[in-house]
């Protein structure tokens, strides 16, 4: 299993962009950022000295419905926490995010999105990183099925995620707090702890707070930390745009 | 200072490279903000941290004793006091001219008669979609609020620093604002230090085009650059053209010096420019 795919700035009339693409769950989205723009009939917002957040999920081959607007809720509730919307300039304009959904094994109409919403959320924060828009920290996810027998799977792919018995997507900010947490299907609070200290693990590794037990080390030795691999993606493409500064210290 | 350190939104500014400058307080730029310590410790001395809001390369100027994120190039322009811009005329009423400076946000105000020179009696009468070089006055307060912008020094009454008023003939390319920072740098800086920003082209363009007549440039920090070649006659509109597709291409595609001398080389040739 390979680790995800993600390059920043693919599109060159959006303030930012970034494509994101994850192998295990077969997920492949382009997002793109707009901000701070102005939104025609919004500037006396319900919160006139905030940004107004908007985000559109778009997939590939069919029409939006219930479910995307379901995730476009999701997503604005989780980024509207960590976008700083009172900083200059982005009062009363608008922060416009929108994810096309590219490749997806397949999720058909009114089916849960929980697997590709850690795509979603990475592809957004990654875009909102290259437009530079202000942020108070940036965050990693992961989805976890559990399937029957209580095992824990990582980044199910969709035959997985069809059977499992229940489906938890967790994000962690950089400081490890959870920001959060979708779960579907049936499950006890133990099978959550576990799915929680898994999750951990995978986005900020073994090192993270609060992991302490030895079976996550074990469990997690495939693939670096996503944590690590969202600033890996930032840091590189910063090298490259400021190969003329770097170079010349 | 030591390596470039790239700073993620959350990260902490490391106390040893802040600017070491103890006289004069210390000025934070785009991309920084100030926090009160989530866990003093009594060990440390002070109770603030500064962290990043945008992911970018710290820079640090220690005679001005200033700290900020050199982010993405690619991002939008938002208006800041003392930028120079491109803004193009929109329409006119009787005490201002409204201006576009990008094209999504809304009209800057320009002065009928923030021109150097100007009165009631002799102003520049500008038409929708002419263009002028101007600098940012102010961006207003709080949410919603109006730019302004002027050609002139509202102090002295000249045009400060040179070269602001309208813009004639000529043609204008798109960059990225990134990209529009650098221009300036490297144009300001002194003739001798032409590597500051790592850019040779304008110095290349210069010399290859003096024999043709040389040419003008203005460049604003929302992502605009004009070239006018009015001087070169017959070959005023390759010309023009040439050092466009110079700047886009160099932009674009991030060419180190070397690569530049060559690309300007081979665009003068393509374009048949005896240099």
């Amino acid at each position: 299993m390979g680790g995800p795919i993600a390059s920043l700035h693919p599109l060159s009339r959006a303030d930012g962009s970034a494509s994101y693409k994850c192998p295990a769950t077969g997920s492949n989205v382009l997002g793109s950022v707009n901000a701070p723009i102005e939104l025609p009939g919004r500037r006396d917002a319900l919160k006139p000295e905030d940004a107004t957040i908007e985000v559109f999920v778009k997939p590939g081959t069919a029409p939006g419905g219930v479910g995307e607007r379901h995730i476009e809720g999701i997503l604005r509730g989780a980024l509207g926490r960590i976008i700083l919307g009172r900083e200059k300039g982005y009062p009363r304009r608008g922060v416009v995010i929108t994810l096309a959904v590219v490749g997806c094994d397949n999720i058909a109409r009114g089916s849960s999105y929980l697997p590709i919403l850690p795509a979603l959320l990475h592809t957004s924060i990654l875009a909102l990183l290259s437009a530079s828009v202000p942020l108070s920290m940036t965050f990693s996810a992961t989805v976890l099925a559990v399937d029957s027998s209580g095992e824990i799977v990582c980044e199910p792919s969709s035959t997985d995620a069809a059977a499992a018995a229940s489906l938890h997507v967790l994000a962690f900010t950089s400081q490890g707090h959870l920001l959060l947490n979708e779960s579907e299907g049936r499950f006890d609070f133990d099978t959550w702890e576990r799915v929680y200290e898994r999750a951990l693990a995978i986005c900020h590794g073994t090192s993270a707070l609060g992991s302490d037990g030895d079976v996550a080390m074990s469990e997690n030795v495939d693939a670096q930390p996503l944590e690590g691999f969202v600033r890996d993606t930032v840091e590189d493409h910063i090298h490259r745009e400021y190969a003329w500064k770097i170079d010349a210290a | 200072m030591s390596s470039p350190l790239i700073l993620l939104p959350g990260d902490e500014v490391p106390t040893d490279y802040l600017p070491s400058n103890g006289s004069a307080p210390l000025r934070l730029g785009p991309g920084l903000r100030l926090l009160s310590e989530a866990h003093p410790t009594p060990a440390s001395t002070s109770k603030h941290v500064l962290t990043a809001t945008q992911a970018g390369i710290l820079s640090t100027d220690n005679k001005r004793n200033a700290i900020s994120i050199l982010s993405s190039s690619n991002r939008r322009y938002v208006p800041t006091p003392n930028d120079l811009v491109i803004a193009q005329v929109h329409h006119s009423s009787v005490d201002y001219f409204y201006c576009m400076i990008t094209p999504q946000s809304p009209h800057a105000v320009l002065g009928q008669l923030s021109f150097e020179g100007a009165t009631k009696k002799t102003r520049p009468m500008l038409q929708g979609g002419d263009l002028v070089y101007a600098r940012v006055l102010s961006t207003g307060l709080g949410a919603g609020a109006e730019v302004e912008i002027a050609c002139v020094n509202p102090a002295t009454g000249k045009s400060e620093p040179g070269g602001l008023g309208p813009l004639k003939g000529g043609m204008v390319f798109d960059i990225s604002t990134g990209f529009a920072a650098r221009l300036i740098r490297a144009s300001s800086a002194p003739s001798e230090q032409q590597e500051v920003a790592g850019l040779v082209v304008l110095d290349e363009l210069g010399k290859k085009l003096e024999k043709v007549g040389g040419f003008e440039i203005a460049v604003g920090r929302n992502g605009k650059v004009w070239v006018d070649c009015s001087n070169s006659e017959d070959n005023a509109v390759r010309a023009t053209v040439a050092i466009g597709r110079c700047l886009t291409a160099i932009d674009e595609h991030n060419l180190n010096p070397t690569d530049q001398r060559k690309l300007v080389t081979r665009i003068l040739r393509e374009m048949k420019i005896e240099s």
